[in-house]
């Protein structure tokens, strides 16, 4: 005898299948419910743990009153639903932008490009004393493909060369990403095939 | 009833996967170096380390998430080690907390003594930040409303340098973050456990050091869970998995034979 969920969830999962089909009013009931659901569940999570943990509990129960800014520079995000007041939701947004870019500027550099770049310079040469074939093939596949992103003259010559050489290191990330996301896609498949023939239909063990 | 060549294409895959589950086979698959770094890490850590283990997915990646999550966790309860949960996408919050109470009652680990979940914050930028500096400020409260000093596996903690590593299970950037913003004041040790379609993007953190190790999609569940051994759900996912590959390139083959073969037919006439 199966469960009051597990008979949802797996009626709702071949409501969901059935838009390999085509587009139908039980796909389309099964589609609205997972958006109202989410959307009411994270409306949830962000009330109660958000705005009443973080501010209303510490600013009204614990008198931490500094905690009345952030609250102030939120209502005033609302400002911009209001036309004749939309100018305020200007400063809430500033600091976000500020505060954002402040944090996030010295981190890209030093995390995405430096610490990326370091590992890109890499000795070719092995503790065997052979090449290192990653290595080598790390730096042509960086240069090569910054190459193909230089637009300031005609890719022609031995720009050319590298350019066309950087496409291919390109396509080859492209179908090792999509390779990836189709195995993921056939994962997800696999788990909601399990669920349907192991919990669901107990087909199998 | 209109049926089209897609649905057949629909149909075979649906037949192929479903025929391979209830045969089960249950192939074996080798284990990559960097599962096994993953294990090794984890299986080297002194029991009663802490660990953080962030849930930084949606609701629909769980049928991949879920073995990968499972099988970590089981490893690191099975070793006695303290894990403190937490969740940047408010879809994983109820999630995250179901699958370290399974993962827990299966080694009669006890909640606030072996393992804690805090929950939910918004802002990922912002609370990793925080938590660089307080875990507590970030969190003075656990999921079920437990004060923070009230938590005994919270007693050694007071910033993330406390922690021996964070493990982001993640179907998005959200790993990112963590290996960015969560280095300061001190070098913070990333583990990833990441859906498949992520595992490119990481490839070069981990390349680089920034990232410690990763594990990635359901073949990475499998390998894990013949680490530790015990089977679960990539294991069992594994051999319909390569069915379902082989019938894709199948697919693209045959496609492309018709495509070319009709190229033809159309300039011969």
């Amino acid at each position: 005898m199966i469960g009051p969920g597990t008979l949802i969830a797996g009626l709702l999962t071949i409501a969901i299948l059935t838009f390999l089909y085509r587009d139908n009013p039980v796909y389309k009931f099964a589609e609205s419910l997972l958006i109202g659901v989410s959307i009411g569940y994270t409306l949830v999570v962000v009330w109660s743990g958000t705005l009443v943990d973080s501010l209303f509990m510490p600013l009204f129960s614990d008198g931490r009153y500094g905690l009345l800014v952030p609250l102030l520079l939120g209502l005033m995000m609302f400002a911009r639903l209001i036309p004749r007041a939309s100018v305020l939701s200007r400063l809430p947004i500033a600091v976000l932008i500020g505060s954002g870019a402040g944090v996030a500027i010295p981190t890209m550099l030093e995390e995405r490009t430096l610490k990326q770049m370091s590992a890109t310079v890499a000795p070719l040469v092995g503790a065997s004393g052979w090449p290192d074939f990653s290595a080598i093939v790390i730096v042509v596949g960086v240069l090569t493909t910054l190459s193909y992103f230089y637009f300031s003259r005609a890719h022609a010559g031995l720009l050319g060369v590298s350019a066309r050489m950087g496409t291919y290191f390109l396509m080859i990330f492209f179908g090792a990403t999509f390779g990836y996301t189709v195995m993921s896609r056939m994962s997800t498949l696999i788990g909601r095939m399990e669920f349907l023939l192991t919990d669901f239909l107990g087909l199998t063990g | 009833m209109n049926v089209e060549t897609r649905h057949y294409a629909f149909l075979g895959l649906f037949v192929c996967v479903g025929l391979v589950m209830v045969i089960g086979l249950r192939p074996g698959v080798p284990v990559t170096a960097d599962t096994q770094r993953m294990f090794a890490y984890i299986d080297s850590l002194p029991g009663g380390s802490t660990l953080m283990v962030s849930f930084d997915h949606e609701a629909s990646s769980l049928p991949e998430i879920q073995p990968l999550a499972l099988a970590l966790l089981r490893h690191a309860f099975s070793k006695g080690h303290k894990l403190v949960g937490v969740a940047f996408l408010a879809e994983g919050t109820v999630i995250g907390y179901r699958l370290m109470q399974k993962a827990a009652a299966e080694y009669g680990r006890k909640y606030g003594q072996d393992y804690v979940y805090l929950g939910f914050r918004p802002q990922h930028v912002a609370a990793i930040l925080t938590m660089a500096e307080s875990v507590r400020e970030a969190f003075p409260q656990d999921y079920l409303g437990h004060d923070y000093n009230e938590i005994e596996c919270l007693r050694t903690v007071d910033s993330l340098g406390d922690v021996a590593a964070v493990i982001s299970i993640a179907d998005g950037s959200t790993t990112t973050y963590w290996m960015e913003y969560g280095q300061s004041p001190e070098r913070l040790l990333v583990l990833a456990v990441v859906t498949a379609a992520m595992v490119t993007t990481y490839d070069p953190y981990l390349a680089s050091g920034q990232m410690h190790a990763m594990v990635g999609g359901l073949r990475g569940a499998a390998e894990y869970e013949r680490l530790i051994n015990r089977s679960g759900g990539g294991e069992r996912g594994m051999l319909a998995q390569s069915a379902a590959h082989f019938y894709v390139i199948a697919m693209i083959v045959v496609g492309n034979v018709v495509y070319f073969k009709a190229r033809r037919k159309r300039a011969a006439s």
